[in-house]
């Protein structure tokens, strides 16, 4: 029994790691539609962002967020206007895929160039001291995590539902078209949302570089869990995301204890292919149109 | 007809010539240089080019031509390798166990690709992706049979039975000759029905299902062969290279580089993969080997930025580049821009045709629509509609705006699934059945055209048309025939071959029912297609569809130009807030209250 609640918690845990990489992917896939095959990368340049703070100017690696938070936001902007943006008109989505896939393996092979084979270690700073909670112990960093990104879901759903830029935001996601008639101005919208979308795997990047440490593969290793709890969570629903990282939490924490530790991301990913045979709009997604029938 | 502007685009014997010229003259070079030079890396050079064309050119079947984007087509290179590896450890020639590794991949690809395959969106991309990790993960695990992390070395058994050589040569010949199978096939493909039906759903799903097509099922064809081809090229590069392990059978970048080449080349074109990998893989492996460890890193940067720009600036790929070259030098020749071709038999332009003269009176029932429901959320958008349609009748379906008139069409195409009442549509054979999905109703011969034009953008007239061809015809000369009759009856006979979006709406118009005509349709659905056409166009559409309906095909259409509806219809359905408020003769409907008032407003109604 005791096993198990650790299990539990421990996927629980890791919910909220996924759930902080994945908000910001189903955000830039809800609003632009764009899916960013670079996301991980984001997160691989945020924990070296951080790693060189922490150790440079020797700070708590939580404040390396203050600055790690800004290069992300501009980082994403950047990118939507640069490389996205261009494609957004294109007869298809391939084009925007392979951009995404090319600036992800730059971005691998640049890190590789810069900081060699080598892991770059952040100083733990005490976050992964293991806390006793009755029978179970977590890790001081895994529990910030975990709040940080209730924190996110409910902040970015409460910024878009209640500030005025939110509403414009959601109502580009909706109809580019008609938001564009209303005065919005959709590019701006999209510059912005990619932006928060990169924000918040700034933040992920500057709680997570203390607990793992960081290779040009990191993102690699997190993104591709990251697709499948924004799937299963709904594509483009935040609240899907956090409950849909919890569900992919699980599965990874039981099926590491129960069925092997190397077979993990088998169980996930077959848990993937199901979701796309029996719920393709996602546990927590809305109704989603199927069928393209003008 | 309004579209005398269009410049029909031909493509002279001389380019295909010269294109056939390069394409030898490349495909010579690959073999004969590396014989010439004699050197060992040379030879390494081009035999891995010959392996990664090869990938690339299997990876642009399903990439290119079916438009399913795959970044982890490693799996079934992988999968080749491995049981190639393997089946010789057990003694059976590679010869054989690639055929193995073929079906396995095959089956592998269908598994992987059938959930992703029935929904729209990056899903396949995802999949593959996450597939070639559960593949890595699969081999590092099992090591038993896969030798785990450490890999697994093939027997040295020199000999043409096992595919291992000393000198260099027979392995660049058995790679040069999986190429040129692979080409084969690839070409074979996009010349015949599969290709165009591969293509067609790429452009425009539902039109593709409309045209009769199982897109779910030819792209699984496509994943397939794919997947099989891509194995066998694996199987040969493992006894290349002597040894497999699980991080570079089952590799993300390696992937990434397949559909690469692709693209640098040309997406979707026959010889663009070939011409990628020809043009990168020398650069690649001399960097390679100049770099070698100094840099670390700046190759794949190098890549990664090349990826990038080429998406950005070159989306088509250097055979994009080469074609507006040639349509460049095409567009220069004079004399090919001409008025189109007078409708055989049409009228004088102001001729208002009469009542039909010697309507064959409507034979029996040939569909049977009973009491159709359909709601969207809390909107009621059919109400219990039910009407017949008699054999050679046309059935003219009318209402204001919101109506209900297209989904009564989705569904009785199988496009919309009613969430009540039964749709029954006569076979030829007589016997009545119940069809479900649009390829049912294609096949027991109901088409329909669209309210929105769809046509097959980066596809030919003549090839649009060929699309629906297709569904009667197995033989591409047989479709291109019929396409051509087609064009002919519909007066696209000039704009064969020009690109079916350089065409004019009222072209547009014309193209969608030349394409449904060509699936020899029994029951022809036809949606809108007056609207936005001018004056003269209407009238020669009219004579169209009586001569259409001459020939014994029953018509139901949708059409908001009343002189179109008056002048053809033999019975007219009024729609309105999805449910039946007249119906009869059109001179009869036109006068009822109710119709007036739904389209006018109740204060019309007392002056009818």
């Amino acid at each position: 029994m005791e096993v198990f609640l650790q299990v539990l918690v421990n996927g629980l845990m890791l919910g909220g790691l996924f759930a902080i990489i994945g908000i910001g992917l189903t955000l830039i896939f809800g609003i632009v539609k764009v899916i960013n095959f670079a996301h991980g990368e984001f997160l691989m340049v945020g924990m070296y962002a951080a790693f060189l703070l922490t150790t440079a100017l020797d700070v708590h690696p939580y404040t390396t967020a203050i600055a790690v938070i800004p290069l992300l936001f501009v980082f994403g902007m950047l990118t939507q206007r640069f490389l996205i943006q261009p494609l957004m008109n294109a007869r298809d989505d391939h084009i925007q895929i392979f951009v995404t896939v090319g600036l992800s393996t730059a971005l691998i092979n640049l890190a590789l160039l810069v900081f060699g084979a080598e892991f770059a270690t952040t100083p733990p700073s005490g976050l992964r001291t293991a806390l006793e909670i009755g029978p179970v112990r977590v890790l001081v960093g895994q529990l910030v995590v975990f709040g940080a990104a209730t924190l996110l879901v409910v902040g970015l759903t409460l910024y878009l539902n209640n500030t005025q830029f939110g509403r414009a935001i959601r109502a580009v996601a909706q109809n580019r078209a008609a938001a564009r008639l209303m005065g919005i101005n959709v590019n701006w919208v999209y510059i912005v949302t990619f932006g928060l979308g990169a924000a918040c795997v700034g933040l992920a990047a500057s709680l997570i570089a203390p607990l793992y440490p960081t290779s040009q593969t990191i993102g690699t290793y997190f993104v591709l869990i990251a697709f499948v709890v924004v799937v299963l969570g709904g594509m483009g629903s935040i609240t899907g995301a956090f409950l849909g990282a919890m569900v992919i939490g699980l599965i990874d924490s039981f099926s590491a204890y129960y069925i092997g530790s190397d077979l993990r991301e088998v169980a996930v990913f077959t848990v993937f292919l199901l979701i796309l045979i029996l719920r393709p709009q996602g546990l927590f997604g809305g109704r989603q149109t199927l069928s393209h029938v003008s | 007809m309004t579209d005398q502007t269009l410049t029909p685009v031909q493509s002279p014997p001389s380019i295909r010539l010269r294109g056939l010229v390069a394409l030898v003259t490349v495909l010579a070079a690959m073999l004969l240089l590396p014989v010439a030079i004699g050197d060992e890396f040379i030879y390494h050079i081009f035999i891995t080019m010959c392996i990664f064309a090869a990938l690339s050119t299997a990876w642009n079947i399903v990439g290119g031509y079916a438009g399913q984007l795959s970044l982890g087509h490693a799996i079934f290179y992988g999968i080749g390798s491995y049981v190639g590896v393997m089946l010789v450890g057990m003694g059976i020639s590679p010869w054989i166990g690639m055929f193995a590794g073929a079906a396995l991949a095959a089956l592998v690809a269908v598994a992987i690709s059938y959930p992703c395959f029935r929904l729209h969106g990056p899903f396949f991309t995802l999949a593959t992706i996450a597939f070639l990790e559960v593949f890595r993960v699969l081999a590092l695990h099992f090591r038993d049979v896969t030798g785990g992390a450490t890999g697994m070395m093939i027997p040295l058994n020199i000999g043409w039975e096992w595919m291992v050589f000393r000198e260099r040569l027979p392995s660049l010949i058995i790679a040069f000759g999986m190429l040129l199978v692979i080409l084969a096939i690839a070409w074979w493909i996009r010349t015949n029905r599969l290709g165009f039906q591969l293509i067609a759903t790429r452009e425009r799903e539902s039109a593709a299902k409309a045209a009769g097509i199982n897109t779910v099922r030819v792209k699984l064809y496509a994943v397939a062969i794919s997947a099989a081809l891509s194995a066998m090229v694996g199987t040969f590069h493992a006894m290349y290279l002597t040894f497999i392990e699980p991080a570079s059978a089952f590799s993300l970048p390696f992937s990434i580089q397949i559909a690469m080449f692709a693209l640098i080349g040309g997406i979707g074109t026959v010889f663009g993969p070939l011409l990628g990998a020809v043009l990168l893989v020398p650069i690649t492996e001399f960097a390679r080997g100049a770099l070698g460890g100094e840099a670390i890193g700046l190759h794949g940067f190098v890549y990664g930025v090349v990826l990038v720009l080429v998406a950005l600036f070159m989306p088509n790929g250097v055979m994009g580049l080469v074609s507006r070259f040639f349509d460049r030098t095409k567009a220069e020749a004079p004399g090919q821009a001409g008025a189109i071709a007078k409708l055989p038999a049409q009228p004088e332009p102001d001729d208002i045709p009469g009542p039909p003269k010697a309507v064959p009176e409507p034979g029996d029932e040939i569909v049977r629509v009973v009491g159709l429901d359909k709601h969207f959320g809390g909107l009621h958008v059919t109400n219990n509609v039910s009407f017949k349609l008699r054999e050679g009748e046309i059935l003219g379906l009318i209402g204001p705006n919101g109506a209900g008139k297209t989904t009564v069409f989705n569904m009785i195409s199988g496009f919309l699934k009613p969430d009540g009442g039964e749709v029954s549509v006569r076979a030829a054979d007589g016997g009545w059945r119940s069809p479900v999905t649009p390829a049912d109703y294609a096949a027991i011969g109901v088409g329909r055209t669209f309210q929105i034009v769809q046509p097959f953008a980066a596809m030919t007239v003549e090839e649009n048309i060929m699309v629906g061809a297709f569904h009667r015809h197995h033989s591409t000369d047989d479709a291109r025939h019929a396409a051509r009759q087609t064009a002919e009856r519909m007066g696209l006979a000039r704009y064969l071959d020009a690109e079916a979006n350089s065409l004019t709406i009222g072209g547009l118009k014309r193209l969608e029912v030349a394409r449904v005509m060509a699936m020899e349709p029994r029951v022809l659905l036809l949606d809108e297609v007056m609207a936005g056409i001018n004056h003269a166009d209407v009238l020669r559409a009219i004579d169209l569809m009586l001569s259409i309906r001459d020939t014994g095909v029953s018509i139901i259409a949708i059409e908001h130009v009343m002189q179109a509806v008056m002048a053809l219809s033999d019975h007219v359905i009024v729609l309105n807030s999805g449910r039946i408020i007249a119906e009869g003769k059109p001179n009869e409907v036109v006068r009822d209250p109710d119709v007036i008032e739904a389209y006018l407003g109740k204060e019309f109604t007392h002056d009818a």
